[in-house]
């Protein structure tokens, strides 16, 4: 029985146990807090600690409790064009960005991928560097840039292109979120092409050249197709945390700039309603998860 | 007290992080940042032996989420009377020991009455400090654009066509909807604590109408931008607009910054001590309370912060510049034109969350 | 099974042909990296048709010499011709020649058909003849049934084979194949370079293979190059570079080789007397590359194969005698190398081929033997 232990059990159960850990993983720090939440957002809203009603104490607690929840919250957020309008600001918001993101982050990636080789660490070290610095420092640092009367202003006066008494109006604005997402983020996005170009084969641009393309014509048939993998995993990376960006558009937009992140903060903190707010979780992550799984989908057919 | 919510929540992990670990004797406060004079603090463990852990926030609905949360492992909380009356409804706080409070005694009866309508009884809590919320204004600025401006009424910020003179040299608002809304209601003559939607739905109207000359919704930016000179005009609480006004001074940039309590009437808001029912310590957080009602103790805080405090027997402590000073003291007429709000009960939160949301998005 | 393709190979020497123009010309090419020269002042023609092989150790600059025919490096110095046409500012994309890359450089995107359709569609090709140009290609590299998969879902020899494909879709003038070979196992290597020969005959274009392999240039190539520090050793058809190398170099990098050195001590018209005192012998044979003078320190080479051995001493007054004794055997099937030294240490190397299965063998270690070979079996070179 020993030797069957340590020949056939042992192994099968080392092999599973490394298996199980992402997924335990998974289960302990998304699904479970997912499930948490899920279970507030069909909750509703009391005076007491904590803030809502019926409180699961057990598994009994739960069967006996199930008449108590309701979809009231997710009807809520129908009824009230605020949700839905958040929602789309936050993916307009968060579309456009990304875009940019990968517009700003391609041309640094591919020159990264291009410089000599003694140069590249150096060159992915400078841009991780800013993440040395407070995420909050480096946001706050552009209300000083960005401010009518920041850096920019004062350039652009001595400059001579501005006069004495005009300002620049970028803060405050649609257009300041924008320059703090795309700054925020862009490692983000070049980090993953850069890995994708850095695998690129030189050689098959010559072949390219070669074979008669010239070579704004191969950047668009070989290195763009072939970076591909790194341009999605970057979308990726920055549209989704974008969509629930709450800390930039506080900080450098105007109060008009509307985004779920925010709405769920007032839902929250100022309502202090969790149902709803955790309703509203629950459908943003909805929005993110489905596009996701179908992409993924497509993508293990092609 | 500089009222930042980001801030607030990276101090709210230290608190986390330091709360539990105490073995020794120790209080764990929560308090407004930038409102307190820290050797107090300093004062209180040499003549106690106890250690304050002294944590800070800058917006008070972070405080009201984490105290609903339970376990936050702190004994002592300042909190403002509205929030503090829903959170005594929620049964986050124990009654106070009155026998181990015996500087009670010092308070006076005005401001403990005042406190007394949303802690029946003074039961949860005492005083720390209060104040108003009203107008600040860079004097010269003001002047040069308008000689005869109403500064010390609500149509400086209300009427359109007077805030709209100030919208070029900066115009910002506090991001506070339960002071902004009642000023807007007392401006129209309503009751500023009036729980009706239709009346909130009327006050975002009005302030729907000023908004486009607002630069900003923002709760602690004006003190610098008024103190630079950046911006010329703020509706914020009565103690910034005084630092920003001592800012400047000391800068001696040119800026002159004063603040006026509305003639029309404003808010005035008390900031109060109070238990968790779940704090670690409790002896050690009515310890420290009944020091901080010590006559000398609280005038040093007083004289520290521009904020007025409800303990009468300190006033013979309190620097006589600041007790002079009607913006901070005000007289006893502007005392009973000042107005304070009661708590919001979740629907009525709900419209005045709304009616905010639509005032600064226009949605 | 291979099957012949093609005509027969008949007689192919166009360099011998003075009324004809040179199809490729390098002109007085150099090529400097910083400090580096990798091509020095470099002259080369290669005639149409011709299957002509770049050989030499990595670093030699044949590799360079290439690369500056196909665009990719420009010269230094000199010119480079094509059909009489000066190719100097004309940008890879633009020249009639195509490349068949060492690490094959396959599109990963796209699959076979799309790698060999590449070329064509980059001429603006129309979509009908694209698909019989393809499907011809397909069929000379015998990957039909492939077309559709992805290079990640071929074999090495399969890649081999569209790499080969998609150089030739264009039909261009030349075909330049840098180590076209290298990654193939021994056996699929041997089958693929005559596969070489007989698509190069059959379409008949102009190929210019790189390679370190000596056999694989013998055996594919009209003519070699041999390379060595960005200069030519020396040029000529594969036996001419066997049997008559022109330099130590040559005669040691392509096939094995004995050196023996010593002093000349004579020169008649045919021959060169060599005085080698380090194995007490005097070798006459024929003069290699150079002028070869009295008293000059001069070597004598002889391939290992043209060695005799015998354990019995040859007759008195036979002229270039060795004797030693047998210190190494090895066996490699088809022949064995004995390993024999000499008076003053050192070692020649003769081998005979296995004629007959024997096990025992007539010679064997530590036997007396003596080395003889013909006459004009050897050549001097200078030192």
């Amino acid at each position: 029985m020993a030797e069957r232990w340590t020949q056939d059990v042992k192994p099968f159960l080392a092999k599973w146990a490394l298996v199980a850990v992402p997924y335990l993983w998974s289960l302990l720090f998304f699904l479970a807090p997912f499930l948490i939440i899920l279970k507030i957002s069909l909750s509703q809203t009391a005076i007491a600690m904590p803030p809502y009603v019926p409180v699961i104490g057990s598994l009994g607690d739960f069967w006996a409790k199930l008449s108590d929840f309701t979809f009231d919250n997710y009807v809520f957020l129908t009824e009230d064009p605020l949700y839905y309008s958040a929602y789309l600001s936050s993916l307009r918001i968060a579309l456009v960005s990304t875009i940019l993101l990968l517009i700003v982050g391609y041309p640094i990636a591919y020159g990264m991928a291009r410089a000599p080789k003694s140069l590249r660490n150096a060159l992915v070290m400078a841009v991780i560097l800013p993440f040395w610095t407070s995420f909050l420092i480096r946001v706050y640092a552009w209300i000083g840039i960005l401010k009518p009367e920041g850096l920019i202003t004062i350039a652009l006066q001595s400059l001579g292109i501005l006069g004495p008494d005009e300002q620049i109006h970028v803060y405050n604005t649609e257009t300041a979120v924008f320059i703090g997402i795309v700054y925020s983020y862009l490692p983000f996005m070049v980090l993953p092409l850069y890995a994708a170009l850095e695998k690129l084969d030189a050689t098959l641009l010559e072949a390219a050249a070669d074979l008669g393309c010239p070579p704004t014509k191969s950047f668009w048939v070989i290195t763009f197709p072939l970076s591909l993998p790194g341009v999605i995993a970057g979308c990726f990376l920055c549209f989704i945390p974008i969509v629930g960006e709450f800390v930039i558009p506080d900080l450098l937009g105007g109060s008009e700039t509307l985004m779920i992140g925010k709405t769920l903060w007032a839902e929250f903190f100022n309502n202090r309603d969790w149902p709803v707010s955790s309703a509203v979780a629950v459908v943003l992550l909805i929005i993110l998860v489905v596009p996701i799984v179908i992409f993924q989908n497509q993508q293990k057919k092609a | 007290m500089v009222r930042q919510r980001l801030l607030g929540a990276a101090a709210l992990t230290v608190a986390l992080a330091t709360g539990a670990a105490a073995q020794e004797k120790v209080v764990n406060v929560y308090n407004w940042s930038d409102y307190i004079d820290e050797s107090v603090l300093e004062e209180f463990t040499k003549e106690t032996g106890i250690k304050v852990v002294y944590d800070v926030f800058d917006n008070q609905d972070i405080v009201e989420t984490k105290m609903l949360a339970g376990g936050s492992g702190y004994d002592v909380v300042v909190i403002t009377g509205p929030f503090l009356a829903r959170q005594i409804a929620a049964g986050v706080y124990q009654p106070l020991d009155k026998s181990k409070l015996p500087n009670l005694s010092n308070m006076g009866p005005e401001v403990t009455n005042r406190v007394a309508e949303y802690d029946p009884g003074n039961e949860y809590g005492v005083d720390y400090m209060w104040g108003t919320t009203g107008i600040g204004y860079n004097v010269e600025k003001i002047k040069a654009i308008m000689p005869d401006a109403p500064v010390n009424s609500w149509d400086m910020v209300f009427k359109p066509e007077i805030v709209s003179k100030f919208k070029d040299c900066g115009v910002q608002f506090l991001d506070a909807s339960e002071e902004l809304i009642p000023a807007a209601l007392k401006y129209l003559g309503k009751d500023p604590d009036s729980k009706d939607a239709a009346d909130m739905e009327e006050a975002g109207k009005l302030l729907a109408s000023v908004k486009p000359y607002v630069q900003k919704f923002h709760s602690s930016e004006y003190i610098n931008a008024l103190a630079n000179g950046d911006i010329c005009l703020a509706v914020g609480y009565s103690g910034d607009i005084l630092q920003a006004r001592n800012r400047a001074a000391e800068a001696n940039n040119g800026v002159t910054i004063n603040y006026v309590i509305p003639k029309e009437g404003a808010n005035m808001w008390f900031d109060i001590m109070a238990i968790p029912k779940d704090a670690p310590n409790p002896d050690a957080a009515h310890a420290f309370m009944n020091f901080m009602m010590k006559p000398e103790v609280i005038a040093k805080s007083t004289n520290y912060v521009a904020y007025a405090n409800g303990n009468l027997a300190s006033q013979k402590f309190v620097d006589p510049a600041i007790l002079a000073d009607t913006a901070i003291y005000p007289d006893k007429e502007t005392l009973a034109n000042l107005f304070s709000t009661t708590p919001y009960d979740a629907k009525a939160q709900r419209v005045l969350t709304r009616v905010w949301t639509s005032v600064k998005t226009g949605m | 099974m291979i099957e012949a393709v093609g005509p027969i190979k008949r007689k192919f020497a166009p360099w011998d042909d003075p009324t004809l123009k040179p199809f490729i010309r390098f002109e007085n090419v150099t090529k400097r990296f910083g400090d580096f020269t990798a091509v020095d002042n470099l002259t080369l023609d290669i005639y149409e048709r011709e299957f002509f092989a770049l050989l030499g150790p990595s670093g030699c600059g044949k590799t360079t010499l290439m690369r500056m025919l196909a665009g990719f490096e420009q010269p230094t110095e000199g010119r480079i011709l094509l059909d009489g046409k000066d190719l100097s500012g004309i940008p890879p994309y633009k020249r009639p020649v195509n490349m068949m890359f060492q690490s094959y450089a396959l599109f990963p995107h796209m699959t076979v058909e799309g790698n060999i359709a590449f070329g064509l569609k980059q001429e603006g090709m129309d979509t009908s003849n694209i698909n019989t140009r393809v499907a011809e290609m397909l069929e000379l590299v015998k990957l039909e049934k492939f077309a559709k998969r992805k290079p990640h879902q071929l074999s090495g020899g399969q890649r081999q084979r569209v790499a080969l494909a998609r150089s030739l879709a264009k039909r261009p003038k030349v075909l330049l194949l840098d180590e076209p070979l290298g990654a193939l196992d021994r056996k699929l290597r041997e089958e693929t370079q005559f596969e070489l020969m007989d698509i190069q005959m059959e379409l008949g274009m102009t190929f210019l293979i790189v390679t370190h392999d000596q056999e694989e240039a013998m055996t594919v190539s009209d003519r070699i190059a041999v390379m060595n520090h960005g200069i030519i050793a020396q040029i000529g058809t594969a036996s001419e570079i066997y049997e008559q190398p022109a330099s130590r170099y040559v005669a040691d990098f392509v096939g094995d080789i004995n050196l023996i050195d010593g002093t000349v001590t004579a020169v008649d018209d045919d021959n060169v007397t060599l005085h080698c005192a380090g194995v007490d012998a005097t070798i006459v044979a024929e003069a290699g590359a150079g002028e070869v003078a009295v008293g000059a320190e001069a070597g004598f080479a002889i391939r290992p194969e043209k060695v005799q051995i015998s354990l019995e001493a040859p007759p008195a007054g036979t002229p270039n005698v060795l004797s030693g004794e047998v210190w190494d055997i090895g066996y490699l099937g088809d022949i064995s190398v004995y390993r024999v030294r000499l008076a003053g240490g050192s070692i020649v190397k003769a081998t005979v081929a296995n004629l007959t299965r024997i096990v025992e063998r007539p010679i064997t270690w530590e036997d007396k033997v003596y080395l003889t070979w013909p006459a004009d079996a050897g050549v001097i070179l200078l030192k």
